[in-house]
């Protein structure tokens, strides 16, 4: 720990201890799920946001008030997230919700800040319907669809691959990408030949990776997260299956690599976090991440990161706890800079942001391109 | 009592539903299914894909009723085949089939479930109404039971179903009409949790969700109404009891589980006759 | 080539799904109990393998101590939890176990953290190929050792003292007594000696994925409950021969049937659809 860090920590600390003795604060919802299988998740979006939180009270918190971050488990369960959410606005009473958790939850709590007129903000789940819970929902990820069409883009345009096998994680996340992947493939010059799904609960992949050795694609497009893509990409190579693997922001920990170890070189991912950019806000994100949680950033909790920032930086905006005066304020952000790019919103309360492309490289997540194609990358509107 | 309270609240209804609904199969009848939440998810995908289409709530919600029912009814002709811990483990089956199945369904929404499900045109105030109504409803119809004849014959199925069969008790239909009630109470429920959530995901209704509810009637005490409202009712709690202790919370229900088990097997309702014996043999030995 | 290919990754898949359900299917045949917790200790062994590995920097070490640590772990399992309620109706010690199994589950979450572990340095990442077949080396261990265990129990239980005690505890534990035989023993016996084969299990698994997690067990938990009825629940052979055919079937399905329905629904399926032909399982007594 530096110096400057140290300052920063000493002042937190002395906010946090004092804080509740003078100053007036602010709170903040946060429901994850830090439970059951979607725990790993969970904690990240937990230590980002916590972050966030921590960096803004650095930095005189909102107008003067302190923020207090208000967290509870869902275990990435609908009927959980309902409580979870009625229990941060009637009895929390906070201003505006954060979901660090999945989409059935996220959207089951979304529905309920509509209802009580409160802004929600989506941090990583993908579920096209979140945001259409109403006007006060907003979303800082990318849709499951968008970012599939950048895969789309990354394995014809970039990678000039003709003959795509899809490995598609059978749920809401991979369902989503591999729609997306196939709605702009034909655009891109790209054939999907086959198209194989997996469970979330499977991590031993032997029988699609004799098939997919026999169809010898020109490139993998494999959905699905750490802890089912560094098994797989592990079982891939070890076969002998050398086509480029290209994945998503799913992959996004360095956990990934540890799984897959010399297997993860070259898997190229779609996602939002640049580990050598050079702007201030992320390099800043992935440092003091880093130092507090112990271990490297990923994209959960640079997303959670992202979602708190905006938050605050519309609370700061609005000047007023009215949460119809934050929700206009979220909704008039433009080109905010924080640790996951520019971030603006479209009508729908959708992000609009560039995609970074990582490649492993050294055993390490390394800039590989940007896809920064507003036709292609549009959201939907409404 | 706060939108938070009388959320939990509803919660409560539709799991005291669901536990005593199993109950009246595996605790009247003895037919132990591990594959419950699947007559909820009929429920439940029943009503939403209804109402999301424009029908009105009440109409789903006895459609929803009707189609668990038919589905309990094909699931019971299993029973007439196998037997305890055959028939636990096919029921189990049932549900990861009826999940797999569902979840590759487009026009069930897939994996993305079917959310946008509307209001039920209640009120949040007649809504609760409805859930605690229908909750007291299947309560008082599991005491009524009980004592008529037909609970008579569940018990001795459950007791022996061979014994059963030689006085003359038709086991068959009887188990069949176990499931088919139960089952249609599970698809209530099912459709009541539709409305509340307002958005239903295949996972809902997993595997874990069927332990839950089997949970619900072991610790509660098998067989026992009020034994088994209670532990759907704490079992429920639990989670919201110990938000302060998030990572500990499910720890804390695992372990109830087991140190129920293991301490007093016969469940809450088990606790209740042991405290009440002690009770009066102590007023018998103090004249 | 395709065929043989998948045919060989189902084999592969059953073996492992063999050394984990036979331990399951010693346990109910000697005292009726669905032993759900078993997939608790099969994740316990993985845990070991990998924590000891990175800790003392012997996998041998790890892969070595793991099966006497978690065969006491079983019988201690056995001495608390299920002894005191042998004489409950079946559905209490269920309960009973899953409930220890949820306390398992999330005391590795709160002990290892949420992220699961992996090989600082993963052992034996080598690859063979037989002609057409090209599998990992731990592959093929795992077929050969879940022969050679497997095998050797087998041995053990025909034609030794030991084994005739364990088959006459199982067909009637009173007989069984009355002739001298210490059951507590043969129970005993049995708990560590299945608990030790999932450990086994979990190494093998553990090096396959290079990758152990809190919830690792959560798919054994109910898969090996649905291989043991298969099989005729307690019947050893039967279990064997369901292992590698759900784990075949499941090979071919997740390549043929997958976009139908998914592994779990498939293996459930081919359950469902044995049971109401035979009742009793494949090699169950009617």
């Amino acid at each position: 720990m530096n110096f400057k860090t140290f300052l920063a920590f000493a002042a937190v600390s002395a906010i946090a201890l004092t804080g509740s003795a003078w100053a007036e604060s602010v709170k903040i919802g946060f429901n994850a799920p830090l439970t059951g299988f979607a725990a790993a998740d969970g904690k990240s979006a937990l230590t980002g946001a916590e972050l966030a939180v921590e960096q803004a009270n650095a930095e005189g918190g909102i107008n003067g008030k302190t923020i207090e971050l208000v967290v509870y488990d869902d275990g990435a369960k609908p009927d959980q997230a309902v409580p979870a959410a009625k229990k941060l606005i009637g009895q929390d009473g906070v201003k505006i919700g954060i979901s660090g958790s999945y989409s059935g939850s996220t959207r089951a709590a979304a529905q309920v800040f509509q209802d009580a007129s409160v802004p929600y903000i989506s941090a990583y789940a993908i579920h096209p319907d979140i945001t259409r819970s109403g006007k006060y929902v907003f979303r800082t990820s990318f849709m499951g669809e968008v970012q599939g069409r950048a895969g789309a883009k990354l394995a014809g345009e970039m990678l000039g691959a003709k003959k795509v096998v899809l490995i598609t994680l059978q749920n809401d996340f991979g369902k989503s990408l591999a729609a997306g992947f196939k709605s702009k493939a034909a655009d891109f010059g790209v054939s999907v030949v086959n198209e194989y799904q997996y469970s979330i609960k499977d991590r031993q992949f032997g029988p699609i990776v004799s098939k997919v050795r026999a169809d010898n694609p020109d490139a993998i497009y494999a959905s699905g997260y750490f802890f089912t893509a560094g098994p797989l990409v592990k079982q891939l190579r070890a076969r002998g299956v050398k086509a480029p693997i290209i994945g998503q922001e799913g992959y996004d920990s360095d956990k990934f690599i540890d799984i897959a170890g010399p297997a993860a070189e070259g898997v190229i991912i779609t996602t939002s976090l640049d580990r050598d950019s050079k702007k201030p806000e992320t390099m800043n994100f992935i440092k003091s991440f880093e130092a507090k949680a112990g271990f490297g950033a990923d994209m959960v909790a640079a997303s959670a990161h992202t979602a708190v920032k905006v938050a605050v930086a519309a609370m700061r905006k609005a000047g007023t706890d009215d949460p119809a005066a934050i929700r206009d304020a979220i909704a008039a952000t433009r080109n905010l800079a924080v640790s996951t790019g520019s971030i603006s919103f479209n009508g729908l309360g959708e992000v609009t942001k560039a995609v970074q492309n990582q490649v492993v490289k050294g055993g390490k997540w390394r800039h590989h391109s940007v896809i920064d194609d507003p036709a292609l990358l549009a959201p939907p509107s409404e | 009592m706060g939108a938070y309270e009388l959320s939990l609240l509803t919660l409560i209804g539709i799991n005291v539903m669901l536990a005593l609904s199993l109950n009246l199969i595996t605790g009247f009848c003895g037919q132990i299914s591990l594959g419950h939440a699947a007559f909820y998810g009929v429920g439940a995908y029943t009503g939403a894909m209804l109402t999301t289409s424009g029908q009105p709530f009440l109409l789903a919600l006895v459609v929803a009723a009707l189609f668990a029912a038919v589905a309990g009814v094909i699931v019971g002709l299993a029973s007439l085949r196998v037997r305890e811990d055959f028939l636990a483990i096919t029921t189990m089956g049932v549900g990861f089939l009826f999940l797999g199945v569902v979840r590759q369904q487009e026009w069930l929404g897939g994996e993305l479930g079917i959310s946008q499900i509307p209001e039920t045109g209640l009120g949040d105030g007649g809504f609760i109404m409805l859930v605690v109504g229908a909750t007291a409803l299947v309560f008082a119809a599991s005491v009524y039971l009980k004592r008529t004849w037909m609970g008579f014959a569940f018990d001795s199925i459950a007791d022996d179903e061979d014994t059963a069969r030689t006085v003359g008790i038709d086991v068959a239909r009887y188990k069949l009409t176990a499931f088919a009630f139960g089952t249609a109470i599970a698809g209530i429920a099912g459709c009541l949790y539709a409305h509340y959530a307002r958005i239903i995901v295949p996972d809902a209704f997993g595997f874990t969700v069927s332990i839950t509810i089997l949970a619900m009637v072991v610790v509660g005490g098998i067989g026992s109404t009020i034994g088994v409202t209670i532990a759907a009712v704490v079992l429920t709690l639990m989670p919201e009891l110990f938000r302060f202790v998030n990572d500990y919370k499910l720890l804390l229900y695992g372990g109830l589980l087991l140190l129920t088990m293991r301490y007093s097997p016969q469940g809450f309702a088990g606790l209740v006759r042991q405290a009440a014996a002690k009770a009066r043999s102590k007023s018998e030995a103090t004249p | 080539m395709l065929f043989i290919d998948l045919l060989v990754q189902g084999l592969i898949q059953g073996s492992s799904y063999a050394l984990i359900a036979v331990g399951l299917t010693l346990v109910y045949g000697l005292l009726r109990i669905l032993h759900v917790a078993h997939a608790g200790l099969f994740t316990l062994g993985a845990y070991i393998a990998v924590v000891v590995t990175n800790t003392l920097g012997s996998f041998w070490l790890a892969a070595v101590i793991a099966p006497p640590i978690v065969g006491l772990a079983g019988m201690l399992v056995y001495r608390l939890l299920y002894e005191p309620i042998l004489d409950q109706p079946p559905f209490v010690p269920l309960i009973a176990s899953i409930g220890l199994f949820i306390c398992m589950e999330e005391g590795f979450r709160l002990i290892f953290g949420p992220y699961g572990n992996s090989f600082d340095e993963a052992p034996f990442s080598a690859s063979l190929s037989f002609g057409p077949v090209y599998m990992q080396g731990v592959e093929a261990a795992t077929v050969v050792i879940a022969f050679v265990l497997l095998g050797a129990l087998a041995v053990l239980a025909a034609r030794t003292r030991l084994g005739t005690a364990w088959r006459a505890s199982v067909t009637d534990p009173q007989m069984a007594q009355s002739f001298g035989i210490d059951i507590v023993k043969v129970r005993y016996l049995n708990f560590f000696i299945g608990s030790a084969l999932a450990a086994v299990a979990g190494v093998l698994v553990a090096l396959l994925n290079n990758f152990v997690e809190p919830t690792l067990g959560s798919v054994p938990s109910y898969k090996m409950l649905a291989i043991i009825v298969l099989g005729g629940l307690g019947n050893v052979k039967g279990t064997l021969v369901a292992a590698l055919a759900l784990g075949v079937l499941e090979s071919f399905g997740t390549i043929y049937a997958g976009h139908l329905i998914d592994r779990d629904a498939i293996a459930f399926l081919f359950l469902i659809i044995v049971l109401m032909v035979r009742p009793q399982g494949f090699f169950g007594k009617a």
